[in-house]
């Protein structure tokens, strides 16, 4: 196992990009095309696919774009980086040859534990809420490298949650020695990103390890348990995250809160599934993956 | 050891590799457009080759974006080309051969690149921006075409006890950060009618039309304040200002740093010299920096400059 997790290791550090879901870079594309398109238009719809977020965040807290752990949210590093670096950006972006259903359903995860996680960050007061949708956006970051990369681990991590009933962290350990939240780590750290964004990426079911960023993170661990309850896309397995008694101290959510974010939570998940749904029919239509 | 990316599927090009590497030169060869231009954004090189035809609507958006949004007038791009008539003048690089060069033609090529680069002296080494006297050549330009343009001079509140607060490195940061901010705002909304220039220090001139100025001085305005608590510590932030030294070693409470534009437009006749905007500027500045915060002030007269006394 110390020989598999080594490996993953290595790859992690030579990893060149990860694939995109193929609808959001034809939606982008078609964006680009329109000659009245704004930064803040492209920035919408790059916000909601993890991997061109991480791309995007990625280049602008590189040493040589001069803003190292300094940005973490998709609208200002566009502001920063210019819209002819956005483009060229989108258009060399590589796509999932074959797009499963399991990616679109964790892609909707994704994109439903940001919502969650900016609501309850605008309930609580923290400050940039913005910040901690994008942290949301990338918990599970780790979950596409593993995917993408490591298509035989991924096999095995699937058929170990099937008959063992475990928990994808679990398996995911069990098969490389270490889970998504290690490798979204090592990896968000390697690209140079702000702490603010790796420590809820990291620990987000570890919540007891985050160090500067404990309320951040518990609000994406609980963000996720309440996506996963909802039923709000998939994970990779079936249970819902045990609730860290640290986590929930550290929230100090009283009953009342919850009332009054669940409608809006709501709203806001009607709102993306019908995000989700348009750039699914837009995309396939055109770009129809290869079936088998 | 000086990195060259060539992107190419020319027969020769395992000649002009051999070719560069003898002339002591490390030579990474793509022949995938794309993946190429991904990579170079990643990792760059120190020059680029391209192969213009193997993706020409690509290639040219990978140049417009490294020379002019991220400021790398610095890094040499060449380009292989068929023949003259596929030569652009529009697209901003640095030479060209043609497929049948040879590799010595090739090598010879890049040595001078390499050694133009180094004579173009007069761009901003921190931002890659250019320096003053392209400056002055732009706004006499301007000035002698009569174009309807607005002169805007840039610079920042608070900038020295900051950097006295925070150090150098932290200054830096902020003045890459105002390079970006200038460069993608003009270049979004003016494209090639505008300019942007570092001056040094804090101090930045951009020129764009007049009827787009106040749009992209507003633009600057809110990015920059959006941008600037990321360039602060948390106890300052907290606090809502910063402590340092002023000018005569005094402690102090300072607000963040802000940024202050000064427009000076430029009417048919009012100018005759670079010297006059200059002045101008100089006097719509002191108006500027009365006001607290970022923000910027038109100079509206319409006048033939006048000395004034």
């Amino acid at each position: 196992m110390d020989e598999t997790k080594r490996k993953v290791k290595k790859r992690l550090r030579n990893l060149q990009s990860l694939p995109t879901l193929p609808p959001v870079v034809t939606k982008l594309t078609k964006l680009l095309g329109d000659d009245n398109t704004t930064a803040l238009q492209l920035a919408k719809v790059i916000e909601k696919d993890q991997v061109l977020t991480g791309k995007v965040l990625k280049m602008v807290n590189s040493a040589f774009y001069g803003f190292p752990r300094r940005i973490s949210t998709v609208s200002n590093a566009i502001v920063l980086l210019g819209f002819n670096v956005i483009r060229t950006l989108v258009i060399t972006a590589s796509i999932f040859e074959m797009m499963q259903s399991e990616d679109l359903s964790l892609w909707e995860h994704s994109l439903g534990v940001a919502a969650a996680a900016g609501l309850l960050a605008t309930k609580l007061e923290i400050p940039n809420p913005e910040e901690v949708t994008t942290a949301g956006l990338l918990h599970d970051l780790g979950k596409v490298v593993i995917r993408a990369e490591f298509p035989e681990y991924q096999r095995q991590i699937a058929s170990l949650i099937k008959e063992e009933e475990l928990y994808t962290r679990e398996a995911e350990s069990r098969v490389l020695g270490l889970d998504h939240g290690e490798i979204g780590r090592l990896l968000t750290n390697q690209w140079n990103l702000p702490e603010r964004l790796i420590e809820p990426i990291a620990y987000h079911h570890e919540v007891e390890k985050a160090r500067r960023f404990k309320k951040e993170t518990a609000v994406v661990h609980f963000a996720d348990i309440i996506i996963r309850a909802w039923g709000y896309g998939s994970g990779g397995d079936p249970w819902v995250p045990p609730l860290a008694d640290k986590a929930w101290k550290l929230l100090r959510l009283k009953e009342k809160d919850l009332e009054e974010l669940m409608p809006q939570l709501d709203d806001r998940l009607l709102d993306l599934r019908f995000f989700t749904m348009e750039m699914q029919g837009g995309g396939l239509d055109q770009n129809p993956p290869s079936q088998s | 050891m000086t990195k060259i990316l060539l992107l190419s599927r020319n027969p020769r090009t395992s000649t002009w590799v051999e070719a560069l590497q003898g002339a002591g030169f490390s030579v990474e060869t793509k022949e995938d457009p794309k993946k190429m231009a991904s990579e170079v954004l990643e990792r760059l090189p120190d020059l680029l080759i391209l192969e213009k035809s193997l993706a020409p609507e690509l290639i040219a958006d990978l140049i417009f974006a490294l020379k002019e949004n991220l400021n790398l007038a610095f890094l040499p791009i060449l380009l292989i080309l068929r023949e003259t008539s596929d030569f652009e003048d529009e697209l901003p690089i640095d030479d060209f051969f043609f497929e049948s060069a040879n590799g010595d033609e090739v090598a010879a090529r890049v040595k001078l690149a390499f050694a133009r680069t180094c004579r173009i002296a007069d761009n901003n080494p921190l931002t890659g921006l250019p320096g003053n006297t392209s400056i002055l050549k732009a706004i006499q330009q301007k000035i002698d075409s009569e174009e309807e343009v607005a002169f805007c001079y840039v610079d920042l509140d608070n900038f020295k006890p900051f950097n006295d607060r925070y150090g150098f490195a932290r200054g830096d940061e902020i003045l890459r950060l105002v390079a970006r901010l200038l460069s993608n705002s003009v270049q979004f909304h003016a494209g090639h009618r505008g300019f942007v220039g570092h001056v040094g220090g804090d101090d930045f001139v951009f020129i764009c039309p007049l009827e787009s100025v106040e749009q992209i001085c507003q633009e600057i305005i809110d990015s920059f304040d959006r941008l600037v608590p990321h360039f602060l510590d948390e106890e300052d932030l907290e606090r809502g200002y910063f402590i340092a030294k002023d000018r005569r070693g005094q402690i102090q409470r300072f607000p963040f740093p802000s940024i202050s534009i000064a427009v000076v437009p430029n009417y048919p006749g009012k100018f005759k010299h670079y010297g006059e905007v200059a002045s101008v500027a100089a006097q719509v500045k002191k108006l500027v920096k009365q006001q607290p915060g970022s923000a910027y002030f038109i100079d509206r007269r319409r006048g033939p400059y006048q000395v004034s006394g």
